[in-house]
């Protein structure tokens, strides 16, 4: 039986970098699974490569504890998609996270770069 | 969400997979749309996308419970395994069924026996005080009234103490008369023990006074039996020994103290119990609660205290007696304890022997699995999850097995609760409560985790790679040298098991070898007590047993008649100080003292108690004649030996005043009274015409087996006195098996275990060497080939056997020399290290390992080098 619990490769480092980026891919509207891997990708320019493998986990995973919901739509060429919309507490969580993640990054600068005197 | 997300699993594992098909579709359209051919467009979708299943199979982990669902899956699968290996599966079921059932068995007896507390308010504080005088070797003794007295009126250490004396009372009011069993008590007796009455009232100070119309408290029983359980009973009356008394209580159902007791009646002490003299008369058991927060040895040196007081005060009677404070539950089951610990430890090794026997059962299948499990590693289970799986098929096992065992510990439990109260106190009260199951469950687990560890152990360890290049078929010499040293456990605890039996089966023998001093076969025994209120006078006394054994006598069947103070070897007999001549000059307390028996003149005849000197006493040895008296050899030897007895005179004492001088007229053999495991004990006899004793037990001798003649005995009295009822009918066997019943059961107990570890054990060792014979075959069959004799593969496969088993039998006897000093005390004429017993066990066990391992070693010399070696 193989390995539970962590996805491969860099979904390691984005395991919590993730959920924030699909969190604020929908703060400008909801959503499929294929637009959220797109935009993340493109804002990124293509830094960031969403594994597809991670995305639906993540998708899952943000749904069940309630920040994101989902729902049957129409895509742009007329398939039918499942698409996400961010709930009341997915805008709270993400606003905190955010704020946690500036803090980490700001910390993180100053360990790598050391206020010139 | 939570665990609910668990049900719905399914209906969202078919929504991913629409949303999966929903991203490939899309994708395909885009890349469509970057102008690839639509069958380019959907590969390179699939391709972005990854394995499908692999992404459902995730979310779907992600909504499972994911610890419950494996567990539930190795239970399956371990019970698929089980029933593939019938053969296997019912061997260990058994054996472990056996040790976890014996377990279970001896600890619900010390759980009902001596974990729970007595069924008292605080048992805890509840005591028995008793008087000790350790010069004459009575370490615990009864206790006198007027002692009690002082006792009471001084003892501050103690809430409440109450006296208590048995008594038996003719009850006549029923179609037949019938002797019911019941307790002189105290006032304070009741609320000592914390006892509600369910009906009425106990007793009150008021009750307590002589003369007054009598009142009495009924047992639950009795109200039952004899009233039909009638509510409006307090008030009416009740006929005991002629005499009326008013019934003012009932107690509740399951009270009993003393045990067996039917009815309860103020102690009312008479003047004369009370009088100096009765200082000396020990018969009073006393109970006492002790106050909150004191403790026993408070209350032990306050009352050595007081004792030593009395003992100055009252020098004649006193001297050498001090008094001894014990726990009720101590003295209730104090001399069990040693027993059930000793079988506890028994059914313990037994437990161990039958966890290896299972280990190595699971060892030699872990050969067999070991492909199995390679291929599994292969797969990518981890070590944990495999060791899991294992140990799940372990817990399986000893799970049947407890259920198993809990029937078998619940048919020796009904066996166990049939034994009276003077072989194994408290035994009504052994059953399959909440503590014993919980404690056959934990036996289970340890039993499994004991059993099923080292083959997970092993089994875990080692590169699949090597064992899937080996093909599964040698075993590697680790996993041997476990199963031998599993081999050589089982046959060291087989051993001390064995020795232990062995030593008090000895003992047993030896014991029922011993000579009682009386014949007992064909007797019947019975006991009949004249109530005072209706026989006042000796001469009605002598009158009515007189009748009673003329009619008897007169039966055909009956050879012989007698009538004695007590039955041999009940060991509730009186004793006396006595005097002779030369021992009158001691001061009282140092005077020594003897069994005392009142008897008619056929009773040494009846019973077969030969005469050495002298003469019975006879016909004419009546009320007004010389008062005569017979010795037994003990008391002869002891203080007769330089000269004859017979015509030196000797005192021993009851009665109001100084017992009187009687010649001896004769000596007899001796009877061991104490105990067959005792010395013999000192007895003196006086002619039942010239001491009267209203309480007298009857010996009737047949020609065969006289149990025919109850019915006979009961109706020859009724005629003598309609009202007069016949006790404690007993065969002279069932007088005997009484004395020996807890050697008995022990030796019976023990010995069974040993032997059931003895089958393991040679089971073990005959699973171990067919195993071993079977991986060699290969190497057999070359040596065949090469010219070895079937005489040496027999040495080779036997030496290996037998190394095992001597190592085994070593270690065993270095553990039996620690251990059977444990088993002392029950010994009998055997020393615990009685060194004959410990070389014909040793020899027995090798005698059965040899058996065992020659049956493979026989299985070896047949291999056919041809076939063992294309076998490879």
């Amino acid at each position: 039986m193989p390995k539970r619990g962590a996805p491969p490769l860099q979904a390691d480092l984005l395991q919590g970098t993730l959920d924030l980026l699909i969190l604020q891919t929908l703060v400008l509207g909801a959503a499929h699974g294929h637009t959220i891997a797109y935009v993340i990708e493109h804002r990124s320019d293509a830094v960031l490569q969403v594994e597809h493998g991670s995305l639906y986990p993540a998708l899952h995973r943000l749904e069940d504890r309630g920040w994101i919901a989902s729902f049957w739509g129409t895509s742009e060429n007329n398939r039918k998609a499942r698409y996400y919309r961010l709930t009341r507490s997915g805008r709270q969580q993400l606003a905190q996270q955010t704020s946690r993640w500036e803090q980490l990054v700001g910390a993180i600068n100053r360990v790598l770069r050391p206020a010139k005197e | 969400m939570g665990w609910m997300r668990y049900f719905r699993r399914a209906r969202w594992d078919e929504e991913r997979e629409l949303e999966i098909q929903a991203y490939l579709e899309i994708e395909t359209d885009e890349n469509i749309a970057r102008g690839m051919t639509p069958e380019e467009a959907r590969y390179a979708a699939r391709r972005k996308l990854g394995n499908p299943t692999q992404i459902r199979e995730e979310i779907y982990r992600m909504n499972s419970l994911t610890f419950i669902e494996s567990l539930w899956q190795d239970v399956r699968c371990g019970l698929r395994m089980l029933r593939k290996n019938a053969g296997f599966a019912m061997v260990a079921v058994l054996t472990l069924a056996l040790g976890i059932g014996a377990n279970t068995a001896i600890f619900s007896v010390i759980h009902a026996v001596l974990l729970s507390p007595l069924p008292y308010d605080h048992p805890d504080r509840i005591t028995l005080v008793r008087e000790s005088n350790p010069s004459k070797g009575f370490e615990q003794f009864s206790v006198s009234p007027p002692n009690y007295m002082d006792w009471k009126n001084a003892a501050g250490a103690f809430e409440q103490m109450a006296s208590m004396s048995r008594g038996q009372f003719s009850y006549t009011g029923g179609a037949e008369p019938e002797r019911l069993v019941g307790a002189r008590v105290a006032a304070s007796f009741f609320s000592v023990l914390g006892a509600q009455p369910e009906l009425g009232r106990t007793f009150l100070p008021e009750d307590d006074v002589v003369g007054k119309a009598g009142v009495v408290v009924l047992s639950h029983g009795l109200w039952t039996q004899h009233f039909g359980s009638d509510p409006q009973v307090i008030g009416k009356s009740l006929t005991l020994d002629g005499e009326s008394y008013r019934v003012i209580g009932v107690m509740r159902n399951g009270f009993q103290f003393p045990r067996g007791v039917q009815l309860w009646l103020p102690s009312e002490f008479d003047e004369r119990s009370l009088s100096p003299r009765a200082r000396g008369a020990h018969y009073l058991t006393v109970i006492a609660r002790l106050k909150p927060g004191a403790s026993i040895d408070q209350a032990q040196a306050e009352m050595v205290a007081i004792s030593k007081r009395l003992e100055q005060l009252y020098p004649n009677t006193n001297t050498g007696w001090t008094s001894k404070v014990v726990a009720l539950s101590e003295a209730t089951v104090g001399n069990i304890r040693p027993t059930l610990l000793v079988l506890f430890g028994a059914v313990g090794f037994l437990l161990l022997i039958a966890c290896a026997n299972v280990a190595n059962l699971l060892l030699a299948r872990a050969t067999a699995r070991q492909r199995e499990i390679a291929i599994r590693f292969s797969l990518g289970a981890s070590r944990l999850r495999i060791a899991r799986q294992l140990l799940t098929e372990s817990i399986l096992l000893s799970g049947i097995a407890c259920a198993l065992g809990l029937l078998l510990a619940e048919w020796a439990m009904r066996a166990l609760r049939t034994l009276p109260p003077s072989t194994l106190p408290r035994a009504e009260s052994i059953g399959l409560d909440l503590p014993v199951l919980g404690f056959a469950a934990g036996v289970a687990v340890l039993t499994a985790l004991l059993f099923g560890f080292a083959p997970a152990l092993q089994i875990t360890r080692g590169a699949p790679s090597e064992t899937l290049k080996e093909g599964g078929r040698t075993a590697s010499a680790g996993r041997h040298g476990v199963r031998s040293a599993l081999v050589v456990l089982e046959t060291t605890l087989a051993l001390v098991l064995l020795v232990g039996s062995g030593l008090l089966f000895k003992s047993f023998v030896r014991l029922q070898t011993v000579d009682p001093g009386f014949e007992s076969k064909n007797i019947l025994t019975a006991n009949i007590s004249l109530p005072k209120s209706k026989y006042s006078t000796d001469a009605q006394t002598i009158q009515f047993f007189g009748q009673v054994l003329e009619r008897m006598q007169a039966v055909p069947d009956v050879k012989e008649a007698a009538v004695a103070s007590g039955n041999p070897m009940d060991g509730s007999n009186l004793s006396f100080v006595f005097a002779t001549k030369q021992l009158q000059a001691l001061a009282p307390a140092d005077q020594p003292s003897a069994g005392y028996y009142v008897v008619s003149p056929n009773y040494f005849h009846t019973l077969g108690i030969p005469l050495l000197v002298g003469r019975y006493f006879t016909q004419g040895d009546f009320a007004g004649s010389p008062r005569v008296a017979i010795i037994s050899q003990a008391v002869a030897q002891r203080f007769f030996h330089d000269r004859s007895p017979i015509g030196q005179t000797i005192k021993i004492g009851v009665g109001a005043g100084d017992p009187p001088w009687r010649e001896i007229v004769g000596v007899v053999g001796d009877v061991k009274d104490d105990g067959l495991g005792e010395a013999a004990t000192m007895t003196v006899y006086e002619p039942c015409t010239q001491q009267v004793w209203s309480s007298m037990s009857l010996f009737l001798r047949s020609d065969s087996d006289p149990s025919h003649l109850a019915s006979v005995l009961r109706s020859q009295v009724m005629s003598v006195d309609k009202d007069q009822p016949v006790a404690e009918i007993a065969t002279g066997e069932q007088m005997m098996s009484q004395a020996v019943a807890q050697p008995q059961l022990r030796t019976l107990l023990l010995s069974l275990f040993a032997g059931l570890a003895l089958v393991l054990a040679s089971l073990g060792i005959y699973g171990v060497m067919s195993n071993m014979v079977a991986q060699r075959t290969h190497e057999i069959g070359v040596r065949m080939a090469l010219g070895a004799g079937q005489r040496s593969v027999l040495r080779l496969v036997l030496s290996n056997g037998m190394r095992l088993t001597l190592l085994g039998i070593a270690l065993g006897t270095a553990g039996a020399f620690a251990l059977t000093r444990l088993m002392k005390s029950f010994l009998f004429h055997v020393t615990p290290t009685d060194p004959a017993t410990f070389l014909e066990v040793a020899l027995f066990l090798f005698a059965v390992a040899l058996l065992a391992s020659y049956i493979p070693a026989r299985r070896a010399t047949r291999v056919d080098p041809v076939v063992a070696l294309r076998y490879e």
